[in-house]
């Protein structure tokens, strides 16, 4: 008692110097929280644990031992009649939680008490169009202000006291198909000081992909990066330089709607200042209507935030003709290979590669399999292209008898990808990356089709087939040295939620099946499950309050797989929707057993 | 006569400000509603700390029987009063009362507007004078159920965000030195009790001379009827030709425009 009293004192004498020298203010997240995320343990405010998204986290209180006495503290419904998916991953501050829902909602939790402080309803238009359910994956945290994109394509900041409005700004126009359901990305600039950075949504609509940077203060735009080769990017509303040169990889005017939304957000590794965005595959499916590589579509582009420039491209999928979106996350981490430490980045393809590169200039290091059976591409060469199967392209509607259809293919992986958007880890004790990827393969055929602003332009129909009678979802650990692939736990459904990994010795994630569950990180063994209730699309996120760690996952059955899945669907249609957060610890009668 | 209370020291104001305080409970006594609702109480305590009165110079017009209880007409008019700086209304028997609090910072302490009622109910009237004292009065409104909870009529459209903030106004000088302003501003105002439709109203309207000084400022809740309806009368004394109007929702949006004022009065 004693102890602590004089602990509080000196916190109090600290806190006194900060507010003589009026530069800080305590409760406010500054820019240096954001880089240092990962190695803070009491709040997380970034996506991805830490602007890398290594999703690792250094706590070590829950661990293998007593992961068994881990029960919940409080569940906390996200109400009303809008359920469908939940994508979102919570940040946490000063003993709060920040948590965004499907269709455009978001939340401030206490969480010593689970207690709501505050709940924002985006008042949306009726028309928004998003492609593939209406959720949203989270939020972005800097100063007095909460950062979240809506699914009518705008970014609103809200006073995190209160949930009001600051400010809302237009990112597109939603009419022409645009939306947004990433997290926002904060990253530090000399020239601008912190920016907020935001990609866009809508490939299945023809728009074109843009990362857009703004002043988290205001909201006003700084500098805007199309990702399209052609357009034109700005810097304070001034044009400054074409991305790419026009018409090196694209034909005629087809990169006018040429796609490649950035839609899953990004990363930044504060070593190379860079950050990096994935690029979603070019519009339309139907490949043969832009014979080329059609950069930047399904690639991975390293964007200088202090001027919006692209210092480096790498295109997983060139000239896709299957939707194997490049979004992804790149992960930067330093890689140990033959004595060596190399500044890498790892991505896990929705084409079913695990890509490794040099993160200062894109250079191809390797490319290995994740997922089973692939035939799109007999594998990458030593440039980091696929090797097309061209038997399993799907065939040109224009040589067909009536040119209504082309030739239907068998593609492994499906257009829902080796894995989707829920985002892997890596763990920097046992340096293997856990990847939540799916089994699963397409037909999929061409057909003619022209651009109208507003409606689908794909090209293309398809449905979804398991590879395997009794399993799609494979959690995954690999060695990104060697492509090695070291446990694989297998699950009925697909798995589409997020990874967490820690100090601990473990690895959390999340199934449709309705049960967050922790693996031993070494052997995959399944050391505890707890039943939520619905299906889990979510990223788990843990961090330290009071001497205890907290594990929280957000709970609620949707995403694009019910809305996509074809064969799949016997695999998931029993599943039921819900909203929720549930929050765990260990009990203190049990901490030390 | 006030001028003397406002000279007092800055000790002798944190000392009245303390006694208030240890007094709160007893210091005033609440006088009997003249409307007689079961509300009365609840909301002198909530809307009007300090002392109140009942005072017939605060003038409020309503219809007598609601023939449309989502656009119900209201006339605030608290010109017999000096020295008013704020004026709040409310419906006490609506699910969120307070409708609209109006700052006359340059401006006569007069306000017309229109309320959505959920039932019949007191319309309520608390005018603060720099004293401090809230002058109340109010009438009784009879209305039939759910102005409140149900949708917008915006929402038979859907392109209503289209025409959001679309503004018409009329600017008359109705005395040399005091224009009235009337506008009507598109918005759904959205109260968030309807199912499924969230929270969404125009919440600030601030009206400013020509180089930014301001004359009202007026803060409106979710019980302002759709397509918000104004009454303001500026002061213009000061040769003021050109009014500016700000507004802005709980969403952020902003929208802004001037207006002029004619040069010869007319009524």
């Amino acid at each position: 008692m004693k102890k602590n009293f004089k602990l509080l004192t000196i916190a109090s004498a600290i806190t006194l110097g900060v507010g003589l020298s009026g530069s800080v203010k305590a409760d406010a997240v500054g820019i240096a929280d954001i880089v240092g995320d990962q190695a803070s343990t009491d709040d997380i405010v970034s996506y991805g644990l830490g602007p890398r998204g290594q999703r690792y986290s250094p706590l070590a209180i829950i661990n293998k031992d007593n992961i068994k006495n881990l029960f919940p503290v409080w569940s906390f419904s996200f109400g009303g009649e809008k359920q469908r998916g939940q994508e979102s991953q919570p940040l946490i501050k000063d003993g709060v939680m920040y948590v965004t829902g499907s269709y455009s909602r978001m939340w401030a939790i206490d969480i010593a008490t689970g207690d709501e402080l505050w709940q924002y309803d985006a008042r949306l238009p009726e028309g928004i169009l998003p492609c593939c359910d209406v959720v949203n994956r989270g939020a972005a945290i800097l100063g007095d202000k909460v950062f979240f994109g809506t699914l009518d394509a705008k970014i609103v900041a809200l006073d995190a006291k209160t949930g009001k409005v600051v400010w809302r700004k237009k990112i597109a126009d939603f009419e022409a198909g645009y939306s947004y359901t990433a997290a926002p990305l904060i990253v530090p600039t000399d020239a601008h000081g912190p920016l907020l950075i935001t990609g866009n949504s809508g490939g299945e609509f023809g728009v074109v992909g843009e990362v857009q940077a703004r002043n988290p203060e205001t909201g006003d735009l700084v500098w805007t990066r199309p990702v399209i080769e052609g357009h034109m990017g700005t810097m304070n509303g001034v044009e400054t330089t074409m991305t790419g040169t026009a018409n090196e990889s694209w034909p005629g005017d087809m990169w006018k709607n040429g796609g490649g939304a950035p839609w899953l957000g990004g990363t930044y590794d504060p070593t190379s200042k860079l950050a990096y965005f994935g690029t979603g595959n070019p519009a339309p499916w139907n490949s043969y209507l832009r014979p080329g590589d059609n950069k930047w579509t399904s690639s991975r582009i390293a964007i200088n935030p202090e001027n919006g420039e692209i210092e480096w491209g790498f295109q997983t999928t060139p000239h896709d003709g299957w939707d194997y979106d490049g979004v992804n996350e790149f992960v930067a981490f330093d890689m140990e290979k033959d004595g060596k430490t190399i500044q890498a980045g790892a991505t896990a393809d929705r084409n079913g590669f695990f890509y490794v590169l040099d993160r200062n200039n894109g250079d191809f290091i390797s490319a290995k399999p994740f997922v089973k059976n692939i035939t799109w591409a007999k594998g990458i060469d030593e440039n980091g292209r696929p090797i097309w199967d061209p038997e399993n392209r799907p065939g040109n509607p224009a040589e067909s008898a009536d040119g209504k259809k082309g030739k239907s293919i068998f593609a492994v992986p499906s257009f829902l990808g080796g894995k989707n958007w829920m985002p892997m880890a890596y763990s920097q004790d046992t340096s293997m990356f856990y990847i939540p990827s799916n089994e699963w393969g397409m037909d999929i055929w061409n057909e003619p089709v022209t651009y109208k602003k507003g409606a689908a332009y794909l090209g293309a129909g398809f449905t979804i087939t398991p590879i395997f009678d009794d399993y799609i979802g494979s959690l995954k650990a690999m060695d990104p040295a060697t492509g090695e692939i070291k446990w694989e736990y297998k699950n009925k459904a697909p798995l589409w939620g997020g990874v967490l990994t820690t100090a601990g010795g473990l690895v959390f994630t999340g199934t449709p099946e309705g049960y967050i569950k922790a693996f031993d990180d070494e052997t995959g063994e399944e050391l505890w499950k707890f039943q939520t209730g619905t299906g889990i699309v979510s990223s788990p996120i843990t961090w330290e309050q009071d001497g205890e760690q907290y594990l929280t996952i957000v709970t609620g059955w949707g995403g694009a797989v019910p809305l996509w899945g074809g064969e799949v669907a016997k695999f998931v249609s029993y599943l039921n929707q819900g909203g929720s957060v549930w929050t765990f610890k260990i009990p203190k009668q049990l901490a030390s057993k | 006569m006030r001028h003397s209370k406002s000279g007092r020291s800055l000790r002798n104001c944190c000392f009245v400000l303390l006694l208030s305080i240890s007094a709160m409970a007893g210091a005033y006594e609440l006088p009997a509603d003249p409307l007689e609702s079961v509300m009365w109480e609840n909301m002198a305590k909530r809307f009007f700390p300090g002392e109140v009165v009942i005072d017939q110079r605060v003038i409020v017009r309503a219809p007598l029987d609601a023939e449309d209880q989502m656009q119900v007409p209201i006339t605030v008019d608290a010109t017999q009063l000096e020295n008013v700086v704020e004026i709040i209304a409310l419906a006490d028997l609506n699910p969120i009362p307070h409708i609209l609090t109006l700052h006359p910072v340059r401006a006569q302490p007069f306000v017309g507007f229109r309320v959505k009622l959920e039932q019949s109910t007191p319309i309520r009237v608390g005018v603060r004078t720099s004293d401090g004292v809230w002058h109340v009065n109010g009438v009784n409104v009879g209305a039939a159920g759910g102005g409140c909870t149900a949708p917008a009529l915006a929402h038979g459209n859907n392109d209503w965000y289209k025409t959001l903030g679309q503004t018409r106004a009329v600017t008359r000088r109705e005395s040399v030195d005091l224009a009235r302003l009337s506008l009507r501003m598109r918005h759904p105002m959205d109260t968030g009790l309807a199912a499924g439709i969230p929270v969404f109203y125009m919440s600030k309207v601030e009206v400013k001379s020509a180089d930014g000084v301001a004359l009202a400022n007026l803060d409106l809740f979710e019980p302002i009827s759709e397509n918000p309806t104004l009454t303001i009368k500026p002061l213009v004394s000061d040769g003021i030709t050109e009014l500016l109007v700000y507004a802005r929702d709980t969403e952020g949006n902003e929208f802004e425009f001037p207006l002029a004022v004619p040069a010869t009065v007319d009524n």
